[in-house]
């Protein structure tokens, strides 16, 4: 009778479940206890032996449920003796259910003795069965389920069910119990006491409050362990294994009698219609675009070598790989023993093979031989082999690694000289009457007549375009360099020689300029000596009767003069010093240490900036602040000439190893470009004043003419060229282009030779 | 290369009966004797047939009749003269003449080509246009097309343009009614009219610059303008160092249109067929000539490249419409027809180079050039009609 009272418990439980809320707990217990149930069961329909051995079985299971059943009970029994009267109405009560369960128990069983027995089939009734197995199983378990947690449920005091308990607020009591007694609330300690108390007790943390009940629940171990595995998620119990292995009691199939003869039924091999409906919706959805499918996610490499060297790895893999060795050179008709005659060299071609190097050699000459009995034993094999054998083993093998580069690719990109004309490119004119090598020339601004100056002591002045020498002045000495004033009303020529520097009237311009220019060239004899003494030694003014202009006398040699762009300043260089003319009020000075020899000098052509040259360097000097603003390291061996770009920011300068420095100012102090042309020196350089165009001309009887592109793009670099070599001049003394300058409006430039010819190119 | 190598080059069959068109190269038959002069030729002018006028880097104006001998020498320029030209070309009695210097003044002369003298007699200007602020480069005056307009002016007015190193073409205008009386000298601009009082004194007469008549200046060029042409009434053509040709427009001063070529021009001639095409020559081998007519081209219609160094001259003839003479620096003068690409004669009299050349009498060339002689090539017999004669070749093999 043991089974039927754990039924009614079973049901009685289920009763309860409706009436209130239970803990969880208990639920694992019952699962557990579920299992052994249902094998009870299903066992005791089995077999009369079975069910005996089953009942032996079932005892020590009993026991194991009453030790369980006592956790919860300890905590109720210490509420109220009334719990043993509700104990017995509720078992009345669910021995009721169970009878009824019983009775459709027993209708199973009934039916499914049969089905064991095998008496009879029916398909129908075989189908309706497996549900009903299966229905009653579950129904089974769920009775079974309750039936023990009647007794691990906590039989609340109160009895006032469901309602809200503000309803009681004012009351005294908390509700009834189950006699009908008021359930008085219990004297409360005043909070502070409690929680002082809290604060002692250790346990305290494990203490609940449950209003409803009026009364404090300390949870235990067990429970709170529960309440974890339940906060996680999972299963109360640990033990529980919520994935069983499937026990299919019913396996008909293979077994010797099945359970149920009933062949498959159609419908399981018939595809689902409702099945192929969704999938046509689907179908639809996807094509329509209401449905759309997630791509798959490419994986992004998170993190990766930000400074690593990516070759490193291919090569590490090229080391490791295996590259298999060549394969030896099949033999060909030249090794038969009787090859044709056009394989066998000739004795010339014998012979010539011993001129060749050792590597260059032919290994095998080949042979004729008239029959296979002739053919000696091959004296090289076995070093053959063996240098195969060697090449195979030891021979380091790397795979080359081809850059399939076109040559052509790697020049930069030059525009075409089609497109960077006009240039000057070929001699048309010639302006000869020199007796000596032409040292200088200078074009006047408006681009009518050129000066120049040669070592035969004449300065002379040509008509450009007709090559018509205009003027001669006998200086008397060799004429270092010639300089038009570049202010078109002063028709001045500044010409050195030796020690003195000349200031000439050219005799151009109208009437006007002229008495201008006379009355400039009038100096009053040296009177203005006074105020600077020491300046006096350097340089005297006098007035030149013979040429009819002015005598700077220097106590050395000047080299060059250069006129500023007002035309009222010149500056004119000797190995010592740089001194400045002011030479409308005859004012003279030397503003600048310099460290070196200077060369050359230029003004800026267009702010007061002045540039010294010395052998190494160019200093840069601000002549309105007077000081030194920039220096310029060229890294020449020796500075011939400088010119500045007519924008002012772009500087060149030649040395005497023929190398052609490109300074950008605004870029560095050091050269932009380097040009390395010239195989001699370079003796001039020029910029064109309106054209992009730079030429330099050289000892070795050429200039070359550069384009040389400034753009107004502070970030673009300038564009340099090379155009064009100027020859012509023949050589003399050694001496080959003496000077070159453009012409200051069109494309062309002069270039003066040591053959004392002045050659003009054109475009 | 001669007919046999041209087939084979050509691959052509001997047998075949071949169509050749040719035009027959031109010989002068008499080169007379060069007339010397103390220094560069720098200007000739042959469009008076009794005589030639010949410019000169020693400042003076020579007028030659035939070979050798010299009537007249105009004096009076402080500088090189770079053109001249002869304005009425209608008679031998009174010859009016335009200079142009390189001292910056344009002069005009007058004198009777007729009178007969051994000695040459020197002729000072009867006026001086002065107002270019650089040299002078050349001078043309107006084609007395229109005789009408003048005379009902009851005046003749010697209208001349001038172009400059100063960049500006000046149009001048003096009347010479009565040049013998007082020198008059009307300029366009009236300034510095005190310096030049020693060249007035030779005249004996005080100027009087009150009625100077400003034309126009024609500005626009950049450049030096190096040479001008006055072909029409309204119309002026020049050529320049900035690479342009400008056609100016007499009345308004404006310029109605350019071509630009490139090149340094430094001649340049208005003639040839309808008188519209250019010719320049400049600061390379190649004469150049377009045809301003044809729209929304400025490419040359014709190019010849038989010079080898820069063209100082270059001239139509004044009846036939395809032939022209060119001058070069290379020291030849060359003879083109435009329908063909390679010069009819060459004229090699010259030593140096050749700084002008004209046509003289229709059949005969005369150059100046900078050994200093003056060299006439007569008997050039142009076929002027351009009829070029067909003949059929038959080349028998062998």
């Amino acid at each position: 009778m043991r089974e039927g009272k754990k039924g009614s418990t079973g049901a009685s439980s289920l009763k309860k479940k409706e009436k209130l809320k239970k803990t969880k707990t208990n639920q694992n217990h019952n699962e557990e206890d579920n299992n052994t149930i249902i094998t009870k069961k299903k066992n005791t329909k089995k077999t009369a032996k079975k069910v005996q051995f089953e009942k032996q079985e079932e005892e020590p299971l009993q026991k194991k449920k009453q030790q369980q059943q006592q956790l919860p009970t300890t905590d109720s029994q210490s509420e109220s003796g009334s719990e043993s009267d509700y104990e017995d109405f509720s078992e009345d009560d669910v021995s009721e259910d169970y009878e009824l369960l019983r009775q459709s128990e027993d209708g199973e069983s009934e039916s499914s003795g049969e089905e064991v027995h095998g008496n009879h089939s029916d398909s129908g009734n075989d189908d309706y069965h497996g549900l009903e197995d299966h229905s009653n199983s579950s129904e089974s378990h769920q009775g079974v389920e309750e039936s023990d947690s009647s007794e691990d449920e906590v039989v609340p005091r109160n009895t006032v069910g469901d309602v809200p308990l503000e309803w009681y607020k004012d009351e005294k009591h908390i509700g009834y119990d189950i006699s009908g007694q008021k359930i008085t609330i219990k004297e409360r300690q005043d909070k502070l006491a409690s929680f002082l108390a809290s604060v002692d007790d250790s346990k305290n943390w494990r203490k609940i409050y449950d209003e409803y009940n009026d009364e404090e629940i300390e949870l235990t171990k067990e429970e709170t362990k529960l309440i974890c595995r339940l906060l996680k998620g999972k299963a109360p119990h640990a033990e529980f294994d919520p994935y069983p292995d499937y026990v299919d009691w019913f396996k008909h199939d293979d077994a010797l009698h099945p359970l149920s003869n009933a062949p498959e039924p159609k419908r399981r091999f018939i595809p689902s219609t409702w099945e192929s409906k969704k999938v046509v919706q689907y179908v639809r959805g996807i094509r329509k675009g209401l449905i759309k499918l997630d791509e798959p996610k490419e994986e992004e490499q998170r993190f990766y070598l930000l400074w690593g060297d990516d070759s490193s790895a291919a090569e590490q893999a090229n080391r490791l790989s295996y590259i298999p060795a060549p394969k030896p050179k099949l033999p060909g008709h030249e090794e038969s023993y009787n090859p044709s005659l056009e394989y066998i060299p000739t004795q010339e071609e014998i012979n010539s093979y011993q001129l060749m190097y050792d590597e260059d050699r032919p290994k095998f000459i080949p042979k004729r031989f008239t029959s296979f009995r002739s053919i000696p034993a091959y004296e090289n094999a076995v070093k053959d082999s063996f240098e195969r054998c060697m090449d195979l083993y030891l021979c380091p093998r790397v795979r080359k690694k081809r850059i399939n580069i076109d040559p052509e690719s790697l020049k930069p990109k030059l525009p075409s000289q089609k497109d960077l004309k006009p240039y000057p490119a070929t001699c048309y004119l010639e302006y000869k009457g020199h007796k000596g090598a032409v040292m200088t020339i200078s074009t006047d601004a408006s681009g009518q007549w050129i000066a120049s100056g040669s070592t035969d002591g004449t300065v002379r002045i040509w008509e450009i375009e007709s090559g018509r020498c205009l003027r001669i002045w006998e200086i008397g000495e060799a004429v270092q360099y010639v300089a038009w004033n570049p202010v078109h009303e002063l028709p001045l020529l500044a010409v050195s020689a030796g020690q003195d520097v000349l200031i000439l009237n050219s005799g151009f311009g109208n009437q006007e300029d002229q008495r201008k220019v006379k009355e400039l060239l009038h100096v009053q004899t040296p009177t203005a000596l006074d105020d600077s003494d020491n300046m006096a030694s350097i340089v005297s003014w006098h007035q030149d009767d013979k040429h009819d202009g002015i005598r700077l006398k220097h106590f050395k040699t000047v080299t060059s003069v250069e006129w500023h762009r007002r035309g009222d300043y010149l500056s004119t260089v000797m190995p010592a010093d740089i001194l400045l003319f002011l030479s409308k009020k005859l004012s003279h000075r030397i503003p600048f240490k310099l460290h070196g020899l200077p060369v050359s000098s230029v003004f800026h052509p267009t702010r007061s900036v002045f540039f010294i040259s010395t052998k190494k360097n160019i200093r840069v000097y601000d002549l309105v602040k007077q000081k030194l603003i920039k220096k310029l390291e060229t890294g020449l061996r020796e500075v011939s000439s400088v010119a500045i770009h007519p924008a002012g920011d772009n500087l060149i300068v030649g040395s005497r190893e023929g190398k052609l420095c490109w300074f950008d100012m605004d870029l560095s102090s050091k050269p932009y470009r380097v040009l390395k042309c010239h195989p001699k020196d370079i003796t001039n350089v020029a910029f064109h004043r309106s054209y992009p165009l730079f030429a330099s001309s050289s000892d070795d009887c050429t200039a070359y003419v550069f384009h040389g592109m400034v753009y107004s793009d502070l970030n673009q670099n300038p564009l340099i060229v090379p155009l064009e070599i100027l020859r012509g001049h023949k050589t003399s003394n050694g001496r080959g282009v003496l000077d070159c300058k453009f012409h200051p409006r069109q494309p062309w430039l002069f270039t003066a030779g040591a053959d004392s010819v002045i050659r003009l190119y054109c475009h | 290369m001669s007919l046999e190598q041209f087939l084979l080059a050509k691959g052509i069959s001997a047998e075949k009966i071949l169509e050749i068109e040719y035009i027959k190269a031109v010989v002068p038959q008499k080169e007379e004797g060069p007339s010397l002069h103390d220094d560069w030729v720098s200007a000739v002018d042959g469009s008076n047939p009794g005589f030639i006028l010949t410019g000169s880097y020693d400042c003076l104006g020579r007028v030659w009749k035939n070979t050798g001998s010299c009537t007249h020498i105009l004096e009076g320029h402080s500088g090189a003269l770079s053109s001249i030209r002869i304005i009425n070309s209608d008679g031998m009695t009174d010859v009016t003449v335009a200079t142009a210097s390189k001292d910056r003044t344009a002069r005009l002369w007058k004198f009777d080509a007729e009178e007969v003298i051994n000695h040459p007699k020197k002729i000072q200007a009867f006026k001086i246009l002065r107002g270019h602020k650089a040299s002078v480069q050349s001078i043309a005056p107006k084609t007395s097309g229109d005789m009408v307009w003048l005379f009902l002016l009851n005046c003749i007015f010697i209208d001349v343009c001038s172009g400059s190193w100063d960049c500006t073409i000046n149009l001048w205008r003096t009347n010479k009614s009565n040049a013998e009386g007082d020198q008059v000298s009307i300029k366009k601009r009236k300034v510095n009219n005190q310096a030049d009082e020693s060249q007035l004194e030779a005249h004996g007469a005080q100027s009087s610059f009150s009625k100077a008549e400003a034309v126009s200046t024609l500005v626009g060029h950049t450049q030096c303008v190096s040479s001008v042409v006055w072909p029409e009434h309204e119309t002026i053509y020049s050529a320049s160092w900035d690479h342009s040709v400008r056609r100016w427009d007499v009345e308004t001063g404006k310029d109605l249109s350019d071509i630009f070529c490139g090149k340094v021009l430094h001649c340049i001639d208005v003639g040839g067929e309808g008188s519209a095409l250019i010719a320049a020559g400049g600061s390379d081998p190649i004469l150049r000539i377009w045809d301003p007519r044809k729209p929304g081209t400025s490419a040359p219609v014709f190019q010849f490249s038989s010079h080898s160094s820069w063209i100082s001259a270059c001239k139509w003839h004044n009846k036939s419409s395809f032939h022209l003479i060119s001058a070069s620096y290379d020291g030849k003068v060359m003879l083109w027809d435009l329908r063909t690409a390679w010069p009819l004669a060459v004229i090699d009299s010259h030593k140096d180079k050749v700084l002008s050349a004209d046509w003289w009498r229709g059949d005969s060339i005369v150059s100046g050039g900078a050994d200093s002689k003056l060299c006439i090539s007569s008997g050039i017999y142009i076929h002027f009609q351009g009829k070029s004669e067909i003949i059929d070749l038959h080349m028998e093999e062998g």
